[in-house]
């Protein structure tokens, strides 16, 4: 057997393909003649850890008993279509109005069922697709061999991978593995959206959900190995703050600035400045997640904000240089650039934008051509598919384009202002174009009267789209004018954001996975997501405040975790110097770009395996179960915008968390709602004895819009609450629920109160007089508290009958 | 010659095939109501003001002329204030869940409605709660009180000016009382 395995080890070190074919073979082992051996894959024995879990790298189908026959039973997926028609194929367009079907069989739901999975896996492409190119570039900086340690606090370093595929990743190659399967499946996925394919909305929602664990399975490899692969911080909570804001940048050094949200080309950058002394001479930035990734490979460096900011900042002038990665990067960019004279370079595969590839030519004649297409105003670059080159070109291009530039801008001044809102005719489109209904009319009308500050008003509002722009008949820039009358609050731009950390501590875990289930840490809200608000994004800043005062743990990521620095109180501190950044009640924990946010999922799951002492490999069923009853954690995006945020959300969802999404989050054109009112969809086994009893409805939705952000602040509330709550963390929660509900609806009890009060011990004693006299009038009798699960399976002592 | 529908207040907003009719006037609408059994939802812009007078406002005089109100976001708050207490609370995917939902007994247990007028939505979310039941409960008739065209409605106005809308809406408010 040694022999043997000695053997093709020898086989594979000589051909890495695995295939072998000799006439005649002589090895220090042992000789052949006529040899052919073909080796799929040496499996190597890995040290035992954990038995198998029951389901290892689940298919589209396996996990239907969890999605089809528990979550979508209670959580019935609400549509609410965007279009009344099909047209992805030649039948149609195919009027699927009120119960008509297209000419394949299809009907509204389930082509609403088939958008939703269909977005759920480009969602989780882009983020897989990202971590694959990631795994890709970084085995080649590092090897493949390279471990995957987080340090000595976190044993469990990949709480999603072995919980969905049962298999323990412990150096950047079996990364491999993890992202084959993710691919497969979502393949599969996108196979069940061909016409003629799956014809069920139930099927297609559990898909969709499935996906979206593929979302996570993905999101969790990018961020594990970028961590381990380029040092970043791995789950401290004392890292850095760093600046962040359009007002922070240097106008005095050349600028170079990363969009999108693969880390690799700025890091491409920041080395070549190391390594040639060139930190201090330069400024580097970035917008969107990318800016998070590359304070977390190096503090020094600057965030501008979220990708609402890209028109703003590329149209200021103050990048010599405008490099692109993947995702969220506008697609007129290029013209953008091309506008202000920037030089631009676009780094990845998945966004080439037309550019010639360069990456294989030499970095002077690339810096010569892109200095001569910015100096001339073309819109035109290079692609350059190699993180390091792209790098040297953009420093040595920023460094001499600079002198040449002088930051020519793309702003209007206030007397051009002026004189633009003169030729409004009012004819309101701009308004009408505005995703927030801003008023634009009124405003461009002040303007034309010499009164601007009704234009800067519209600043902190604006989702930096640009459509205002795009309707106008008049060519009136009136994006620009918004920006121009803000120049104030631009250069006033300048706050704090802390460094993402990344997991959250098995040693934290331990301190808080009792008070969390038990319920007296009322609650882990997480402000994830993008920056389509629908008033801007104090309102996020507002809402995470409310719930760190009251001693919730707030995580955020990506685009909500930049949007929540740009607000001081009145102490001039942003919410990242008020609050520390451990995963503790009261904290607020940034842990990194979107792709991090598989370490808030993996904080729920890890509360379960660790704390709690459920088996995690390979055993998906039994943790969502626990996190769906007993971990009162709810996401809130705001602002999300994306496939991937639909994915991420649908993801989440399938592990049992609830996620509240802002008014543009209704255009998903899917929620998943819970029905209060029916008392049969709530009951659960008690797993103490094995009865089936009535627990409550919590969380009441997986996945709901709220309208406005004190509709969304009592939601969050309530949604924190769950049926293995004890008494006095249900006490706790309810408490909070109620004094928000108080203020913001100005009743005194929500209507549906006494469907979450179990026992009397449960009523809070600020409320005890008013609140008994409450459940009196409702006919309320106490109810036990169970210890629930919806799988009988799970349950411990079977009742004798 | 037919007159040419509106175009929806946010341009890109077409719902396809199926769109609104023009309310011809807030008596028209009034009338539709008072015919059938009506629910109206007082969404998250119903505190913006209409020449000195708050959407809420008309919302009160629109309950107290019968018609039960259901308040979304956390409109109850101000409906309370302006003296209105028998609204109910729930939030808009909530109340269009259970209108689609024909088992559904109604707010006062009496069965299900089969009129919905809608006043202060923030429109692309009116939008989307409109569509849910144009398709899921093709039998609710479904009127927009909001200024702003929603094709997904089966009545709207037509993008009228806020003028135009005030006297609408006093129109209907008169006419419920009638």
């Amino acid at each position: 057997m040694i022999i043997l395995r000695k053997f093709m080890e020898e086989i594979i070190m000589a051909k890495p393909s695995g295939y072998l074919k000799a006439d005649e073979l002589k090895t220090p082992l042992a000789s052949f003649k006529k040899l052919e051996v073909q080796i799929g894959k040496v499996i190597v024995e890995e040290e035992p850890w954990e038995p198998m879990g029951p389901t290892p790298k689940p298919t589209l189908t396996q996990l239907r008993s969890w999605s089809v026959d528990r979550l979508l039973k209670r959580y019935r997926p609400f549509y609410s279509p965007f279009c009344d028609r099909c047209c992805l194929c030649t039948y149609g367009h195919c009027d699927l109005t009120a119960g008509k079907r297209g000419a394949c069989g299809i009907d509204i739901e389930d082509t609403q069922g088939r958008i939703i999975l269909l977005a759920c896996t480009i969602g989780a492409s882009a983020h897989a697709g990202h971590a694959r190119h990631m795994l890709h570039d970084l085995i080649k900086r590092v090897g493949p061999d390279h471990p995957l340690d987080l340090g000595n606090d976190i044993a469990v370093e990949a709480p999603i991978i072995r919980n969905i595929l049962g298999i323990r990743p412990q150096k950047l190659g079996d990364l491999e593995e993890v992202m084959d399967y993710v691919e497969n499946q979502i393949v599969q996925g996108v196979a069940a959206c061909h016409t003629g394919q799956e014809g069920s909305y139930i099927d297609f929602e559990a898909k969709a959900m499935h996906i979206g664990l593929m979302d996570f399975v993905g999101m969790e490899a990018a961020d594990i190995l970028q961590i381990t692969a380029l040092n970043f911080p791995k789950g401290e909570g004392d890292v850095p703050l760093v600046d962040i804001g359009l007002g922070c940048m240097s106008t005095e050094k050349p600028m170079i600035l990363v969009i999108g949200h693969n880390v690799i080309p700025s890091v491409g950058v920041m080395d070549y400045m190391h390594e040639h002394n060139l930190e201090e001479n330069l400024e580097l930035a970035g917008i969107c997640c990318t800016a998070l990734d590359i304070t977390r490979y190096n503090a020094r460096y600057k965030v501008v904000g979220s990708m609402a900011r890209q028109l703003t900042f590329v149209r200021s002038g103050i990048p010599d240089v405008v490099m692109v990665d993947e995702q969220c990067v506008r697609t007129d960019i290029l013209e953008e650039a091309a506008k202000v004279k920037s030089a631009f370079i676009a780094t990845n595969e998945k966004n080439c934008l037309g550019l010639k590839d360069r990456t294989f030519d030499l970095v002077q004649a690339i810096v010569d051509d892109l200095v001569k297409y910015a100096t001339a105003g073309e819109a035109n670059g290079a692609l350059i598919l190699d993180g390091n080159k792209a790098g040297e070109v953009a420093v040595r291009t920023a460094m001499k384009l600079f002198p040449m530039r002088k930051k020519f801008k793309n702003v209007p001044s206030e007397d051009q202002v002026v004189e633009y809102a003169k030729l409004c005719t009012e004819c309101y489109d701009c308004e009408r174009a505005c995703p927030n209904d801003s008023p634009t009319t009124e405003a461009v009308r002040a303007a034309a009267e010499g009164d601007l500050t009704q234009l800067e008003t519209l600043y902190e509002d604006c989702v930096g789209c640009g459509r205002c722009n795009v309707v106008c008949k008049k060519g009136v820039p009136v994006k620009e004018m918004i920006d121009s009358a803000a120049q104030k609050a631009i250069k006033g731009d300048v706050y704090k954001v802390r460094v993402g950390r990344g997991p959250i501590k098995d040693t934290e875990i331990r301190n808080v996975g009792a008070p969390i289930v038990l319920g007296e840490i009322p609650g882990v809200i997480a402000y994830v997501g993008c920056a389509n608000y629908p008033n801007g994004p104090k309102e996020v800043a507002l809402m995470a405040e409310e719930f760190l005062k009251r001693r919730y743990i707030v995580v955020v990521s990506g685009c909500s975790a930049m949007d929540i620095a740009r607000y001081k109180d009145e102490e001039g501190l942003t919410l990242y110097e008020k609050y520390p950044g451990e995963f503790d009640a009261g904290c607020l924990v940034n842990v990194g770009s979107c792709v991090a946010n598989s370490h808030i999922v993996g904080a729920a799951i890890k509360i379960a395996n660790i704390f709690a002492r459920r088996p995690l490999r390979a055993n998906f069923e039994e943790i969502a179960d626990y996190v769906l009853n007993r971990v009162g954690a709810c996401g809130v995006a705001w602002g999300a915008y994306s496939q991937k945020a639909a994915s991420i959300a649908t993801g989440v969802n399938m592990y049992g968390i609830p996620v509240i999404v802002g008014p543009h989050g209704s255009k998903y054109r899917r929620m998943y709602l819970g029905r209060s009112d029916k008392d049969e969809d709530w009951y659960v086994y008690n797993a103490r004895t094995g009865d089936k009893v009535y627990g409550g409805p919590c969380p009441e939705h997986l996945i709901v819009t709220a309208e406005n952000m004190d509709e969304c602040i009592v939601e969050t509330a309530k949604l924190c609450l769950r049926p293995s709550d004890n008494f006095k963390g249900r006490a706790i929660k309810l408490s909070h629920w109620i004094d928000l509900y108080r203020r913001k609806y100005g009743k005194d009890f929500p209507d549906d109160i006494h469907k979450y009060i179990r026992v009397e011990g449960d009523i809070p004693v600020t409320f005890k007089e008013d609140l008994v006299r409450v459940l009196k009038d409702r006919n309320w009798k106490p109810s036990e508290i169970p210890d629930p699960t919806l799988y009988e399976r799970f349950v411990k002592v079977k009742k004798v009958k | 010659m037919a007159a040419k529908a509106p175009t929806p207040w946010q341009t890109a907003n077409y719902g396809g095939s199926k769109n609104a009719s023009v309310l011809v006037g807030g008596k028209a609408a009034a009338k539709m109501m008072k015919k059938k059994r009506c629910l109206l939802i007082v969404s998250a812009h119903a505190t913006r003001e209409l020449d000195g007078k708050r959407l809420i406002d008309y919302a009160v005089e629109i309950g107290k002329a019968g018609i039960p109100v259901v308040a979304t976001a956390n409109m109850i708050k101000d409906l309370r204030d302006a003296g209105f207490k028998k609204a109910v609370d729930l939030q808009l995917v909530d109340i269009t869940n259970r209108l689609r939902d024909p088992e559904w007994k109604g707010l006062d247990g009496k069965g299900p409605y089969d009129c919905v007028a809608y006043l202060g939505g923030i429109y692309y979310v009116q939008s989307q709660s409109l569509s849910t039941l144009k398709h899921f409960a093709p039998d609710i008739l479904t009127i927009s009180l909001d200024r702003e065209y929603q094709p997904n409605a089966s009545f709207s106005f037509s993008n009228i000016k806020k003028g135009e809308w005030k006297k609408e809406l006093d129109d209907l408010v008169s006419e419920l009382k009638a």
